[in-house]
C-alpha cells in the first residue's frame, strides 16, 4: 500500500487544503523615521492595505519627565494628515510595528519607538532604504541606530522594497 | 504571502516562462562527474528546467547534453549504443555528436548531406569539481565559467552529493536561506552530528534561542546575518549568502568543512538539492568522507542506485515517534537534510503562498523572492543581465564570528565573507 506521505503529496490531494482565511488582519504600525522616507511612506499610504497605518515621527518629547521609560513614556507621533497621536497608545493596539529610514539620515526617533514596543512586548522590524547618501558609512550609521532594538534588520537596495515587504506581511 | 500569480511567476521555470528565462542566465549542477565515470560509457537521462535531456561523454571524453528525444520518430536516445564519438539509435541508427548534430542516417548517402540538415538541442556540459555543470541559455550570451570555491578548490578538498527533492524548486531553496527554523527542526544535530559538534560556536546556538536578524543586500543576492549574544559586549554571528538564483551556503562550524547547496529545478514540482561540503585550504579527511558518504551534515543516505533518499514519501522519511517523543529530534526523522526535504515535501509539489502568515524574522525569503521577481523582470523587459551571473558574485563565503556589538558585520566581516585562495574560513 502507498504510504500516507506519498497519497498526500500529490496535487491532487493538495487542491483539498481547506479553504478559508487561516488569520485576521493585523494592525502594522510602519513609522518613517525622517523626512525622506516621510515622502515614501506617503506615497505607499495611498494604497489599500488591510490594516496598516503609516505615522512619520517628528518629534518626541518625553514631557515632565526627560529620559521616562515605562509608563511614564510620552511620545507624539503624526499620522500622515499631520494629526499629532500618542505613540504609546498606537503601539499597544498594533500586532507589530516597522520603522523606516534612508541610509545616512537620523533615525535616533527609533529609540522611543522601541521604548514603546518593549513596554507592549511587540517586535520591530527597522528597514533601511538608500537615500541622497548611498556611501557604506551612510548605511552603517543607520544600522547602528537601528540595530539594538530591531529582531529584523532589512538593508534593501531599493525603496520597492517597502511595498513588498508589507505586502508579504499582509499589512 | 504571495498573490497566485506571483507564485506562478516564481514556481514555474519551463521553457519560455519569465523564471525559466531568468534560470537559463547561469551555469548550473547538471550531473555528478561520476554519472559519466569514463568514456564511452551509458548516456543518463537529464531532466532540467522541464527539458527531457540526455547526457553522455563520447570515445574521446567529450561530454554532451542533447535533446533526449531522436530526430527521426522520437526514440528515446536512452537506449542509444554510445561508440565511435556518438550516440547511435537503436531503433535505425541514426547517430548524433555531442553537440547534438547529427553524423549519420544510415538509410541516406552520405553524400547527399541529409545528416546536416538534422540537429538535436544541445547545451555545453563542463567538469568542474566533481560536478558537470551546464548552460542552457542563448549561446551568444553564455557568461564565464562558474567560479564556486566548492567547485574550484582541489578535488581532495570537496565533496558534493545530490538528492532528488519531490517539490517545487522554491520551497526548497527558502529553507536554505530561512535561518529561523534551525533552532526548532535541527535542534538534536548541532551536539549530535559528526560534521557539525565541538565547535566553539555551537555553545551560543544553545544559549540563545531567539536569534536576531540582518539581511543586507549583496550584489549577487542576499547576505543573511543572524546574531546571538556573546560573552564580552561581543554578538555571535552566523552568515548565510544566497547567490542568485538558487545558491545557499551554511554557516561554517569550527574547522568542520564548509558546506551548502544548489536547488535546481527538474520540472515544476521537483528539483535537484546539491549539497557540496569543502574546505578551503585542507583536504578532507577520510573520516569526513566516511560521514558525508555516510548520509551526514547536509547529506543523506540513499535507496541502493538511485540518488533517491532511502527516507522517502513512500516510506513516510521512516517516521520516528519514539525518538520525536525523546526529544532525539524535532519531527521525528533523522538527518538534517531529510528533516529538510520531508517538510518541504509536505507542503504539496507547488507550496500555497496565498495562505502563508509571514513574520518580521521572514524578511530573507520575503527579499529573496522580490529580487527574484525583480530581476526576471529587468531580464524580460530590459535584457539586464541578473545578479549571480557574473562570477565574482560567487566568489562568497560563509561565515560564522565574534564581533564586538557595535560593528555592523557588512563591514567587520567583510573580509571573511570573500573567498580567497588558500585563506582558511571565519569560523568559531
Ligand atoms: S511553524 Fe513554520 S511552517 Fe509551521
Ligand atoms: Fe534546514
Amino acid at each position: 500500500m502507498q504510504s500516507e506521505s506519498a497519497r498526500m503529496t500529490t496535487a491532487r490531494e493538495a487542491s483539498y487544503r481547506v479553504q478559508y482565511p487561516n488569520s485576521k488582519p493585523r494592525a502594522v504600525k510602519v513609522i518613517a523615521l525622517d523626512p525622506a522616507s516621510a515622502r515614501i511612506v506617503d506615497e505607499i499610504s495611498k494604497k489599500s492595505w488591510n490594516g496598516a497605518a503609516f505615522f512619520t515621527a517628528p518629534s518626541f518629547t518625553t514631557e515632565e519627565t526627560p529620559g521616562a521609560t515605562g509608563s511614564g513614556l510620552k511620545a507624539w507621533l503624526k499620522d500622515l494628515a499631520g494629526r499629532t497621536m500618542d505613540l504609546v497608545s498606537e503601539i499597544e493596539h498594533c500586532d507589530f510595528a516597522v520603522v523606516i529610514t534612508t541610509a545616512g539620515t537620523d533615525a535616533r526617533a527609533v529609540s522611543v519607538i522601541a521604548d514603546a514596543c518593549a513596554l507592549y512586548h511587540k517586535s520591530l522590524v527597522g528597514l533601511v532604504v538608500p537615500g541622497t547618501d548611498d556611501s557604506d558609512a551612510a548605511v552603517t550609521q543607520s544600522m547602528k541606530h537601528l540595530r539594538p532594538y530591531t529582531r529584523m534588520l532589512v538593508i534593501a537596495s531599493g525603496t520597492d522594497y517597502i511595498e513588498a515587504m508589507l505586502t508579504a506581511l499582509r499589512a | 504571502m504571495l498573490k497566485k500569480e506571483q507564485n506562478d511567476y516564481l514556481c514555474q521555470t519551463g521553457p519560455g516562462t519569465p523564471m525559466g528565462n531568468l534560470f537559463r542566465c547561469y551555469w548550473m549542477p547538471a550531473l555528478l562527474s561520476e554519472e559519466l565515470p569514463e568514456n564511452d560509457c551509458p548516456p543518463v537521462r537529464v531532466k532540467l528546467l522541464g527539458e527531457r535531456l540526455l547526457a553522455f561523454r563520447d570515445s574521446e571524453g567529450k561530454l554532451g547534453l542533447i535533446d533526449e528525444f531522436c530526430a527521426h520518430r522520437g526514440v528515446s536516445l536512452w537506449f542509444g549504443r554510445n561508440e565511435d564519438c556518438g550516440l547511435r539509435c537503436p531503433y535505425h541508427g541514426w547517430k548524433y555528436d555531442v553537440n547534438g548534430q547529427c553524423v549519420d542516417v544510415p538509410s541516406e548517402p552520405a553524400e547527399s548531406g541529409y545528416a546536416k540538415k538534422i540537429k538535436l538541442k544541445s547545451y555545453p556540459l563542463i567538469d568542474q569539481g566533481g560536478v558537470l555543470w551546464t548552460y542552457m541559455g542563448d549561446p551568444e550570451k553564455q557568461p564565464p565559467l562558474p567560479e564556486f570555491e566548492f567547485s574550484t578548490v582541489p578535488l581532495n578538498q570537496t565533496f558534493t552529493t545530490k538528492r532528488i527533492q519531490e517539490c517545487n524548486w522554491l520551497q526548497a531553496m527558502e529553507g536554505g536561506i530561512d535561518s529561523s527554523h534551525v533552532s526548532f527542526l535541527h535542534r538534536g544535530d548541532l551536539s549530535n552530528d559528526p560534521l557539525f559538534k565541538g565547535a566553539a560556536g555551537n555553545k551560543y546556538n544553545m544559549q540563545d534561542l531567539s536569534p536576531v536578524f540582518e539581511v543586507v543586500e549583496s550584489d549577487g543576492g542576499l547576505l543573511i546575518g543572524a546574531r546571538r549574544n556573546a560573552e564580552d559586549n561581543q554578538y555571535y554571528w552566523r552568515i548565510t549568502p544566497w547567490v542568485m538564483p538558487c545558491y545557499t551556503g551554511v554557516p561554517p562550524r569550527g574547522d568542520h568543512p564548509i558546506h551548502g547547496h544548489f536547488w535546481v529545478p527538474i520540472d515544476d514540482e521537483s528539483c535537484w538539492a546539491w549539497s557540496y561540503d569543502y574546505h578551503p585550504t585542507r583536504a578532507l579527511t577520510e573520516t569526513e568522507v566516511a560521514a558525508m558518504k555516510d548520509g551526514k551534515g547536509v547529506h543523506v543516505k540513499y535507496v541502493p542506485g538511485t540518488y533517491r533518499p532511502l527516507a522517502n514519501k513512500d516510506n513516510d522519511y521512516l517516521m520516528n515517534r519514539a525518538a520525536q517523543k525523546a526529544g532525539k529530534t524535532f519531527s521525528g526523522i533523522e538527518g538534517i537534510g531529510m528533516q529538510d526535504a520531508s517538510l518541504q515535501e509536505s507542503m504539496g509539489p507547488i507550496c500555497d503562498r496565498t495562505k502563508e502568515n509571514l513574520v518580521g524574522t521572514d524578511n530573507g525569503i520575503i527579499m529573496a523572492r522580490h529580487r527574484l521577481m525583480r530581476a526576471a523582470r529587468a531580464l524580460a523587459d530590459k535584457g539586464t543581465v541578473p545578479p549571480g551571473v557574473n562570477p565574482e558574485h560567487h566568489k562568497v563565503r560563509q561565515a560564522a564570528l565574534l564581533l564586538p556589538r557595535d560593528v555592523q558585520y557588512k563591514d567587520g566581516a567583510k573580509e571573511a565573507l570573500v573567498a580567497r585562495k588558500g585563506v582558511r574560513q571565519t569560523s568559531v
